[in-house]
């Protein structure tokens, strides 16, 4: 066997492995990792922070679902920070008499969270993006869930409303995905993001590790691995919704991707030092599956290059015949890892009721979602060989 | 915190993945011996076509009144013969599906192929060159780059061109006859109208000599 197939086989297996890891948890789990747990009387107060740069087009509508929210309101507390804004923000955020709002020269994203958070006088914090909405029932989902006094952060189940734009219903599907694993992640104590759109944390956690780094790319996901590495909780709800505004271009979308690719993988590099037992499956597992699957990714666009580049000469008088011949075992191991791909994928999107998704998209998704990874992934390398500067 | 790592977890999964892996595996297997067997009997269908033009030949003796049909006949078992070929290569060289076998009984039928050619030559006349590769695929670095150099010059020259290659190392009785015959004691070795030329040429240099041996 050569290096080629050996390679080969390795990716493939791992692949199964990974997903055979996230289906089983889900069996363990089927019939309560939909429920919340059991709610309380408990009412804490609440303080959402919300940073906003140049965000006029949706700020108004975020902060009307954030009023709009099931939660006594003499409990609830909202602080907009505008981070130097051009527009109108902060003109439509002193419109609303019951929230704070501020303004502060232009530091970026983390540094408008942490002006947030440091001004936050609830038990309990949320930081917020400018054009994310909350449904009625996110808070009284995400609480009970601080019953727990190692729970330092909880994440809601942040989705995409439901449109006709073709690259919008495809991230709509990965969010469900994405919140799927998060969910079956959160069962082996491995939730590795604080997402932006919407995440509460208990307010003294910061007293305790730190704010919000400023100088990350991904910074909501620093705060998690932060989190992780002093040995507390982050729980994730699947039923509090949050919806959220993904971008609506391509272009848009991979400047986003090779943003969450960089700042994700340099995050990773300075936490590699959780890979010990102490950390459990967190330090054992995810982390180090992290790597794993930025390696296994680039092994695999090398394999694909190297397949097409050494295709036979002869191969062109027998393209009919070599197709035949090349369902060989390789290819049935490959249509596995893709059946239970898919396998994942579907349970995903049907562990959301409410969240109708056409065919179509499904199968577009399947079908280019590989290519979006191709695009973005290798522009991140790109761009941190080339060690090319980066803004939120 | 107390934090666990989940050991029958990461074992089941593991389990789990072989026991798909294996299938796979498997259920490829059958695949690849179902397409070994296919090719043996397609080869046995062309060998009993060469027969039939071997047997018109002898019946015929010198006579050349059925050459079209030799020709036609041959045309149509070349075209068998080097699909096989291209087959064979594919699975050894991109699947790494060896069978000596299959090998062996595909050389006999080159070499039939090969016989009833030079005879048919020599009846009915003809600017068709016949081309043998001889190769290794253990002793030998360049004869991989050959065969493709070889094909270049079949595409590249508007000659016809008739193509058959051994391998020398797999004990073919039939493939060690043809080796004697032309004197062959290097790997890549090629015979062209039955000379002999040793070594590695490109696919210029056998243009080069194609046109010669067709002008001569």
């Amino acid at each position: 066997m050569d290096l080629v197939m050996l390679l080969n086989y390795l990716i493939a297996f791992f692949s199964l492995f990974v997903v055979n890891v996230f289906i089983l948890l889900y069996i363990k789990h089927k019939d309560t990792y939909l429920k919340p747990p059991q709610k309380t009387d408990w009412e804490p107060t609440v303080s959402v922070v919300i940073p906003a740069h140049n965000e006029g087009k949706y700020l108004e509508q975020c902060i009307e679902t954030v009023l709009a929210v099931d939660y006594p309101k003499e409990k609830l507390e909202i602080i907009v920070v505008d981070d130097g804004s051009t527009d109108n923000t902060y003109e439509i955020a002193k419109g609303f008499k019951e929230i704070q709002a501020f303004k502060t020269k232009n530091k970026g994203k983390g540094a408008a969270i942490n002006f947030g958070l440091k001004k936050a006088k609830g038990e309990l914090v949320a930081t917020m993006d400018a054009d994310s909405f909350l449904t009625k029932n996110t808070l009284r989902e995400l609480i009970p869930y601080f019953e727990d006094q190692k729970v330092m952060a909880v994440t809601p189940a942040v989705k995409v409303k439901a449109s006709n734009s073709w690259i919008k219903e495809l991230q709509r599907i990965e969010y469900l995905m994405i919140l799927f694993s998060r969910k079956l992640l959160s069962f082996i104590d491995s939730v590795p993001v604080t997402p932006g759109p919407f995440s509460m944390f208990r307010t003294k956690v910061f007293d305790e590790i730190g704010y919000f780094d400023e100088h990350n790319l991904v910074e909501d996901q620093e705060i998690a691995l932060r989190i992780q590495s002093h040995h507390y909780k982050i729980r994730s709800s699947m039923t509090a919704d949050v919806y959220t505004e993904p971008p609506d271009n391509l272009r848009d979308l991979l400047k986003q991707r090779v943003r969450w690719q960089r700042g994700g993988f340099r995050n990773y590099w300075r936490y590699k030092s959780l890979i010990k037992p102490e950390y459990g499956d967190f330090g054992m597992y995810f982390v180090p599956l992290n790597f794993a699957t930025i390696t296994a990714f680039f092994l695999l666009l090398g394999l694909m290059a190297h397949s097409v580049i050494s295709t036979p000469y002869y191969t062109q008088y027998i393209w009919f015949d070599a197709f035949g011949m090349s369902l060989g075992f390789f290819t049935f191991i490959g249509m596995f890892v893709i059946a239970t791909s898919i396998l994942f994928l579907w349970l995903s999107v049907k562990s959301f009721k409410g969240e109708q998704v056409k065919l179509r998209y499904l199968l577009s998704f399947i079908v280019f979602y590989w290519y979006l990874m191709i695009g973005y992934n290798s522009l991140f390398i790109l761009k941190e060989l080339r060690r090319e500067s980066c803004t939120w | 915190m107390e934090r666990k790592i989940s050991f029958p977890l990461y074992a089941t999964a593991f389990i789990i993945s072989l026991i798909i892996f294996l299938a796979g595996v498997f259920v490829g297997t059958l695949l690849d011996s179902a397409s070994i067997s296919d090719i043996s009997e397609e080869i046995s269908d062309v060998s009993q076509q060469v027969s039939s033009v071997q047997l018109l030949l002898l019946m015929e003796g010198n006579s050349s009144t059925f050459c079209p049909v030799y020709f036609s006949e041959l045309s149509s078992i070349d075209e068998d013969v080097q699909n096989f070929g291209y087959r064979l290569s594919y699975l050894e060289e991109e699947k790494g599906v060896q069978d000596i076998d299959l090998k062996m009984q595909y050389f006999v039928l080159e070499a039939e192929s090969y016989l009833l050619s030079e005879k048919v030559k020599k009846l009915c006349g003809g600017q068709s060159i016949l081309l043998i590769h001889f190769y290794s695929n253990t002793k030998c670095d360049d004869c991989q780059q050959q065969g493709i150099e070889i094909l270049r010059a079949r595409d590249e020259s508007n000659i016809s061109m008739r193509l058959f290659s051994f391998d020398g190392e797999i004990g073919s009785p039939v493939a060690k006859a043809f080796m004697d015959r032309y004197n062959i004691t290097t790997y890549p070795s090629i015979v062209i109208n039955g000379k002999t030329y040793a070594g590695y040429h490109t696919a210029d240099e056998l243009k080069a000599i194609i046109s010669g041996a067709n002008d001569s």
